[in-house]
């Protein structure tokens, strides 16, 4: 494939000389030498200055020990000059990995992140980290893209124009110095809940030095309500660390502790280590959900009861009742729906897990719900056990109502923020524009210059945290360095050193954090290399519940009734965007949301039964009002949601985001913040609906949402499971007779005998859907992104899919007829309490794969270890493969992906030459893996189970061995990018060959399946059937999941039970009649 | 002993038996001669441009909507995931469809003797040759790197990489461009008497010498034509296994893959059906309005068209009776996905164009077993219009519907043609009509020779056949 040389700008200088000296003295001789690139490469001329761009790349690059020779207005191929000199620990297309860590809000994922020639490319997981198993979350793998986003802020900016950074400095000294003069009187701070030291360190040496200066904090998603609410309980500041790995039986009060609260990573992990049994008679954990929104903690429960999300305390209260909490119940009656056994029979069940019982409340939730979590915790004798809790420093900041109060009162002068975007995600009555604008000065460090840039006086681009200096606290209070891995593209700084100003220490984040850290050098570099300091984490502290301040909370609370004319409607983090943070990261904002699938857009999330009360239809645009505020939105109706709550997730719509947030110059999706005020909080209950004739059109990438009966993901009850383990194989075709004979026998089976023969097995009782895979393989892989209308058309590049299903009672299914168009399927009752499941789906390379033998071309084809090959060069994209795939999971290059600009992909061309803007196409090029093509179009593509990364290791194995003779790889080394981004641990990959590998171990398990097994393609991908845990007393317990059920049904089996639970002895038989 | 026997007696069938005469109203042989050159040597009628500006206009618009997706990439058209396949593969079985008829008439009913191929071969033929240069475009362009389509011959190249024959796709190229090239050939064959015949009677020199180089120095010799005839005849037996090949192959496309819908052993006779099925309903649909605007009612007759509707009903019957098949066997063979799949295809959101198809493929020929439908030329042109549309349908069906809803539900989707699709298929019609329309004005559109060969005076045993007296 050719890479269209960049436009040879006209050159600027003298380019010709007379003799060899002439040319030796001149200047531009000597630029030359020092520069990386020579005169006459593609000068940028966009927002930001390529030259600066070059020096820092440049800089970073010789940081990382390269000197680059330059490339040019050639071909590319001037980029594979050899090095003059090369580095001494320098080996060419080898990648480093450093130690860091990303922050979160209050907390921090430890990182191991992968730099190519200096720039990083891929984040994963810290292994090393004693609390993680290398497993990320989505936010974090997304992450790396939004270093090279085109649209970050590139610029100090002094009212709005261009200025120096030394002007910005003195600016900025200047400011300093005039606080100082008064002692901080009229200067104010606002910042985001963070957990790093140094910023702790810093905070409180300005606070020293400026103690009349005033400090607020503001996060439009709070986690910080979780320390607020333990410290209530427990009289000073501590913060909860939940162990999901020791509770048996776990009561979620709407916490979405899998997908939208922090430190989701350590959580799937510790949940899912309590899912995956491996024989008859495994204990297993047991979740109970009590949720509004259908969430991913809902999709993963064993019980789910929706309920509204104002009335979740009237359950939290009577369970809490029911276990001894000295809670007034009756003040929170029950909503009629709520059957008392549900919370008989919950509580009974906690009761009976005493010391391995937790009890979680969700951020959304009012400090009332989280006091009575943390009272039945005390009283199930958790605390300590199933949660710890560990003291953190408070810094008392004030919240941004205050703030708005003290602007509006003229109070500040000057005010500092610190990260976020209040101008975007504040409060609606706070009227954040103009409320800003009342401090004289205002100095922002702001990541894009957005909503929030209008109103700013002194504007610094903020560095990414894998350009900066600095530390952080993660879940258990363990100290963990972030470690730049290149110098700041655009000039950043990170919010320790805009707080240096004012601590009058010197603006250096590498000083800032070396001090905070302390010790000798040998420690520090330890410290570095490990990416943490091991006993560090906080020890955990006694905690006396303490009843008064529960008392006082309960008081304080009231319990929503809603109902048609007066809907609730909860404010929720995006599982994508956040709170709007990531609004610009196109692998983000592609990603299909892990409830509705949708992608490029949220929705107005709303349950069948009140969309069918207000005459609505799917896709309908609608106003809400609440309070004399207003917001559009399409609806989406969405299985399992409570009634009469409106599921308003934030972070889209936005006026100004950039080319991504604003695609095509249109707002991506809705903004549901301006009917967020300080008095709604996240839930509020008094919405009206009013309805338009228009419709909106969403990119949903599957529609479907019934299994329809097919075997694909297989369940069963972890009862049935203890009395027919291989309860999953009797869910397979009957096999014909005379068995499984081939006419034509595979072609490969000779070939078999390969040291290593790949396989993978995922365990689906594990996978909690969290997604993270989708975008560790789109980072990986170079997986381009393609925009909203080709998403709709179905052409979205994703290699690893997560497939949801919901099922439903079979006997409201009765009506479910899957041949009636997708509409319908939103007005059927069987959606209103389903049961969800997920299933990672890519590439099952199969040992006799239909795409291998259809292809035209010999463009797929089979290696001898078992991989199903995909040889983008030989495609010519006949598209038969696909066709022929019975999973589906081949990708096809409708456009240009890659190099054309996902808004013109359909812009005609006489010529070959439309690529993206200069300065995006620039930028993001350098987040590419360089191990893996970059595909044109016309090629088919899909998963390789990382074929770079088994290269990788089989040559690292080959050298190791040196002359002996050749070793097979070690299981565990090779991880692809799905298993190890995976925090559930539910993706093992390795050698079959090896009947002690891991993934060999997984497919001898008895739940051990193969989907479409029929077929008998043999896929080397093979599934782990999920289990349940259901409570038999409880009210909504069914005697095998549903999908099961549903199975049964459609075999014509009236008397499923006994098929599936006695699916040992007559199974076979019964599924031969379908 | 022989001596004793009375001779048998040969008496006439009854009238109501007889035959009617493949060229109508006793046309002397000067006659027909001058019937079919006619039309090659008058000015050209107003109408023939009225038919050739639109489709020059169409081609155009074919070329634009080619270039637009070449230089583009294959997502201008309407195809996704899960249809990877949409009108592209849907337009080429058409079309090749719709170039079985011409061979099935010239090759096989040649070979079975059926003498009234003779007054419908020449356009049938010309109508498949276009008709695959239409089909043809699509397999060509539809693939993602265009530009590569020659990996797909079994080249000799320095890349050292043969074509994967294990692949149907790869059987396609063989398949088609042998039917192609067999097709051309045989039909010039047959043109080459023809082709004197209009050079003879040519006017001025240029005119002359194109004819004459066409004719390859025709005499009409005994021994040229008795060389002729026996060309003729080889060709005929080479082309006969082509019509049942080509579209047997183009069936295993689908056959051979795993996909409910595709995946069945009827698919090879029910598409050679389906294909002549269509390709008379397309001769019908071209030969009705030609024979009055041409006048060539005599040598199209009536009897002919009863007798091409006789193989429509035929066809259709044998291409209903597999869409029953199909439909018995989901149930029968017990597979629950190909169950679906079927109850899909019928009642599932594509279920409309299901019954567009059986109607049309299956009902609408019903009618033909009614005579006084056959001999309606308004109604058997309409009916024949609605073949092509039922034909054109099946193949929607079973490469959408199959496609749209396959094993795992969280792949489906539902298809949608985009404009380009459209008007590139709308192109096809005008590559097909500009060739066609310069045909009828260049070529004889009938064959002047084989013709006059049926005539009863051509017959020695007829009354006004032979050298009379010579004989006996």
């Amino acid at each position: 494939m050719k890479t269209i040389p960049p436009q040879c700008p006209e050159p600027e200088t003298v380019k010709y000389w007379k003799s060899i000296d002439q040319l030796e003295n001149a200047p531009e001789f000597n630029t030359w030498l020092e520069r990386e690139f020579p005169d006459g490469a593609s000068e940028n001329k966009g927002d930001f200055n390529r030259r600066d761009f070059v020096k820092l790349m440049g800089a970073s690059l010789s940081m990382a020990g390269i000197g680059v020779l330059g490339s040019g207005c050639r071909k590319p191929e001037q980029n594979i000059y050899p090095f003059a000199k090369l580095p001494d620990d320098y080996i060419h297309g080898k990648a480093k990995y450093y130690a860091t860590a990303m922050p979160t809000r209050g907390s921090a994922m430890p990182l191991l992140v992968r730099s190519d020639d200096g720039r990083p490319t891929k984040v994963e997981g810290n292994p090393e980290y004693p609390d993680s198993n290398g497993g990320t979350d989505t936010f974090a793998q997304a992450s790396v893209l939004s270093v090279y986003d085109p649209d970050r802020a590139q610029r100090f900016a002094i009212g709005g124009s261009d200025a120096s950074r030394a002007k910005a400095f003195d600016a900025l000294n200047e400011l300093a110095r005039n606080a100082a003069g008064k002692q901080g009187q009229g200067l104010a701070f606002l910042v985001e809940r963070s957990s790093s030291p140094s910023l702790v360190r810093l905070a409180q040496a300005t606070k020293q030095k400026l103690p009349q200066a005033k400090w607020f904090a503001y996060d439009a998603v709070d986690f910080d309500i979780h320390r607020q609410a333990a410290s209530l309980g427990a009289g000073k500041s501590v913060t909860p660390y939940f162990r999901f790995d020791q509770a048996k039986a776990i009561l979620s009060l709407d916490c979405d502790f899998i997908g939208s609260e922090n430190d989701t990573y350590l959580h799937c992990r510790n949940f899912a280590r309590g899912r995956g049994v491996k024989k008859a008679g495994d204990t297993m954990n047991r979740l109970y959900s009590v949720e509004p929104l259908m969430t991913q903690t809902g999709m993963s429960a064993d019980h789910r009861l929706r309920v509204a999300g104002s009335q979740v305390i009237a359950v939290a209260a009577a369970i809490a009742a029911k276990l001894g909490v000295a809670v007034d119940a009756s003040k929170f009656p029950l909503p009629a729906h709520v059957k008392p056994a549900w919370i008989e029979e919950c509580a009974k069940d906690l009761a009976a897990n005493k010391g391995t019982a937790l009890v979680v409340a969700g951020y959304r939730q009012p400090f009332a719900v989280h006091l009575i979590a943390n009272a039945i915790n005390a009283a199930l004798g958790a605390n300590g056990k199933t949660v710890q809790f560990r003291e953190t420093p408070d810094l008392g900041e004030g919240n941004i109502a205050q703030l708005a109060q003290a602007l509006n009162g003229g109070q500040v002068e000057t005010l500092v923020i610190l990260g976020g975007n209040p101008g975007y995600t504040a409060p609606a009555d706070l009227d954040w524009s103009t409320t800003q604008r009342k401090a004289k000065n205002v100095i922002r460090l702001g990541y894009y210059e957005d909503e929030t840039f209008a109103a700013t006086d002194i504007h610094i681009p903020a560095a990414h945290y894998l350009e900066a200096w600095g530390d952080a606290r993660t879940a258990d209070g363990t100290f963990v360095p972030v470690q730049p891995l290149i110098q700041p593209l655009f000039g950043g700084l990170s919010e320790i050193e805009v707080l240096a100003f004012f601590a009058g220490v010197e603006p250096s984040g590498y000083k800032i954090a070396r001090e905070t850290f302390g010790g000798d050098d040998e420690a520090w570099k330890k410290y570095l290399h490990d990416g943490f300091i091991a006993g560090t984490a906080l020890k955990p502290i006694d905690v006396q519940f303490n009843p008064a301040a529960l008392g006082q909370a309960l008081a304080q609370a009231s319990i929503g009734a809603p109902n048609k004319d007066q809907l609730e409607v909860i404010f929720t983090r995006d599982y994508k965007l956040d709170d709007g943070r990531w609004a610009n990261n196109a692998w983000l904002m592609e990603l299909p949301d892990p409830v509705t699938k949708m992608s490029w857009d949220n929705a107005i999330h709303i349950s069948r039964k009140t969309a069918a009360e207000l005459g609505l239809k799917n896709a309908q645009i609608v106003d809400v009002e609440l309070n004399g505020r207003k917001v559009r939105g399409g609806v989406w109706v969405v299985p399992g949601q409570a009634d009469y709550t409106l599921g308003l997730s934030l972070g889209f719509g936005r006026e100004k985001g950039g080319r991504i947030a604003n695609f095509n110059g249109a707002k991506t999706g809705f903004n549901f913040y301006p009917l967020r005020t300080t008095q709604t909080g996240n839930i509020a209950v008094g919405a009206k609906i009013a309805a338009t004739s228009q419709t909106y059109s969403f990119a949903c990438t599957q529609d479907h949402w019934s299994l329809e009966g097919r075997t694909i993901i297989r369940e069963a009850n972890l009862k049935d499971f203890n009395e027919h383990p291989d309860f999953a194989k009797k869910f397979d075709f009957p096999e014909p007779p005379g068995g499984n004979q081939s006419l034509y026998p595979n072609p490969l089976d000779w070939k078999r005998d390969a040291t290593h023969q790949w396989g993978m097995a995922i365990d689906l009782s594990q996978c909690v859907g969290c997604n993270a895979c989708t975008i560790a393989c789109q980072s990986e892989n170079n997986i381009p992104t393609v925009g909203k209308d080709q998403v709709r058309r179905g052409r979205e590049m994703h290699w690893l899919r997560i497939d949801r299903y919901f099922s439903g009672n079979p006997e409201l299914a009765k009506s479910h007829n899957a041949l009636t168009p997708e509409q319908g399927q939103y007005l059927e009752e069987w959606i209103d309490d389903p049961q969800a499941v997920n299933q990672p789906m890519m590439c099952q390379h199969c040992e006799a794969a239909p795409c291998e033998n259809v292809c035209p071309v010999n463009a797929t084809v089979h290696d001898q270890e078992g991989l199903n090959l995909m040889v983008y060069n030989r495609c010519v994209g006949t598209r038969y493969c696909s066709n022929n795939c019975p999973w589906k999971v081949r990708r096809f290059n409708y456009f240009d992906y890659s190099k054309r600009p996902i808004e013109n992909l359909y812009k005609p061309t006489t010529t070959f030459k439309v690529t993206k803007r200069e300065d995006e196409w620039e930028l993001l090029k350098l987040v590419k893996n360089p191990d893996v093509t970059v595909r044109m179009r016309g090629v088919m593509e899909k998963c390789t189970f990382c074929v770079q990364r088994i290269e990788a290791a089989k040559i690292t194995t080959k050298v190791a061995a040196g002359q002996s003779a050749p070793k097979p790889v070690a299981d565990g080394v090779i991880k692809t990018a799905c298993q190890q981004v995976c925090p559930a641990e539910a993706i093992v990959f390795g050698n079959i060959n090896d009947p002690k590998s891991a993934v060999s171990l997984l497919k001898a398990s008895p739940r051990n399946y193969t989907t479409l097994e029929f077929l008998n393609t043999i896929p080397r991908l093979t599934y782990l059937a999920r289990i349940r845990n259901p409570n038999p007393a409880m009210p909504d317990y069914y005697d095998m999941p549903l999908t099961a059920k549903a199975y049964f049904e459609k075999a014509g089996h009236h008397d499923a039970h006994e098929g599936a639970a006695g699916a040992g002895t007559n199974g076979v038989e019964k599924k031969g009649a379908h | 002993m022989a001596a004793n026997l009375a001779t048998p007696k040969l008496v006439d069938p009854p009238a109501g038996l007889e035959r009617e005469p493949l060229v109508a109203n006793q046309r002397s042989i000067g006659w027909i001669s001058d019937a079919v050159s006619r039309i090659v040597e008058e000015k050209t009628p107003v109408w023939w441009w009225c038919a050739f500006i639109p489709s020059l206009i169409m081609l155009g618009a074919l070329g634009a909507m080619l270039a637009y997706q070449i230089t583009t990439g294959v997502g201008v058209w309407g195809n996704h995931h899960p249809e990877m396949w949409g009108w592209d593969i849907i337009n080429f079985v058409w079309w090749i469809g719709i170039g079985h008829a011409g061979t099935l008439i010239s090759a096989i009913l040649f070979l079975l003797r059926q003498r009234w191929r003779t007054g419908v071969n020449r356009a049938a033929e010309a109508m498949t040759i276009f008709a695959v240069m239409c089909a043809g475009i699509f397999p060509a362009v539809h693939v993602g790197r265009v530009w590569y389509d020659y990996w797909l011959f079994p080249i000799p190249t320095n890349l050292n990489l043969w074509p994967q024959f294990r692949s149907p796709l790869m059987w396609d190229v063989f398949a088609v461009s042998t039917y192609f090239t067999v097709s051309a050939l045989f039909w010039y064959i047959g043109l080459v008497p023809d082709l004197a015949v209009i050079r003879d009677r040519c006017k001025t020199r240029v005119r002359k010498m194109i004819y004459g180089i066409f004719s390859l120095g025709w005499s009409g010799s005994n021994r040229h034509w008795s060389n002729y005839e026996k060309c003729y005849l080889i060709l005929a037996g080479v082309s006969t296994p082509l019509v049942l090949s080509v579209h047997s192959i183009v069936s295993l496309d689908f056959a051979v893959s795993q996909l409910p819908g595709w995946h069945t052993t009827i698919f090879p006779p029910y598409f050679v059906a389906g294909a002549i099925f269509s390709g008379f309903g397309m001769v019908l649909t071209l030969l009705i309005p030609l024979r009055s605007m041409m006048k060539l009612q005599d040598l199209i007759t009536m009897r002919h068209i009863d007798l091409m509707c006789k193989v429509t009903l035929a066809t259709g019957s044998i291409v209903g009776y597999a869409y029953t098949m199909e439909f018995f066997i989901a149930w029968y063979g017990g597979n629950p996905y190909e169950k679906f799949t079927f109850l899909n295809r019928a009642f599932g959101p594509f279920g409309w164009s299901y019954f567009i198809m059986f109607g049309c493929n299956v009902f609408v020929p019903q009618l033909f077993w009614f005579k006084r439908c056959r001999q309606s030329l308004v109604l058997v042109w309409i009916l024949s219009i609605l073949v092509n549309i039922g034909m054109w349908f099946e193949r929607f069906v079973i490469v959408v519907t199959s496609l749209h809803r396959d094993f795992l539900p969280s792949s489906w989707g539902y298809y949608k043609p985009t404009w380009v699709d459209v008007t590139t298929f709308l192109g096809t019609f005008g590559l097909f009509f500009t060739m066609f329309l310069l045909f009828l004005r260049f070529l004889p559109m009938i064959a002047v020779s084989e013709v006059k060969a049926i005539t009863p005076q051509a017959d020695p045993h007829h009354p006004l056949g032979g050298a009379k007296g010579w004989h006996h």
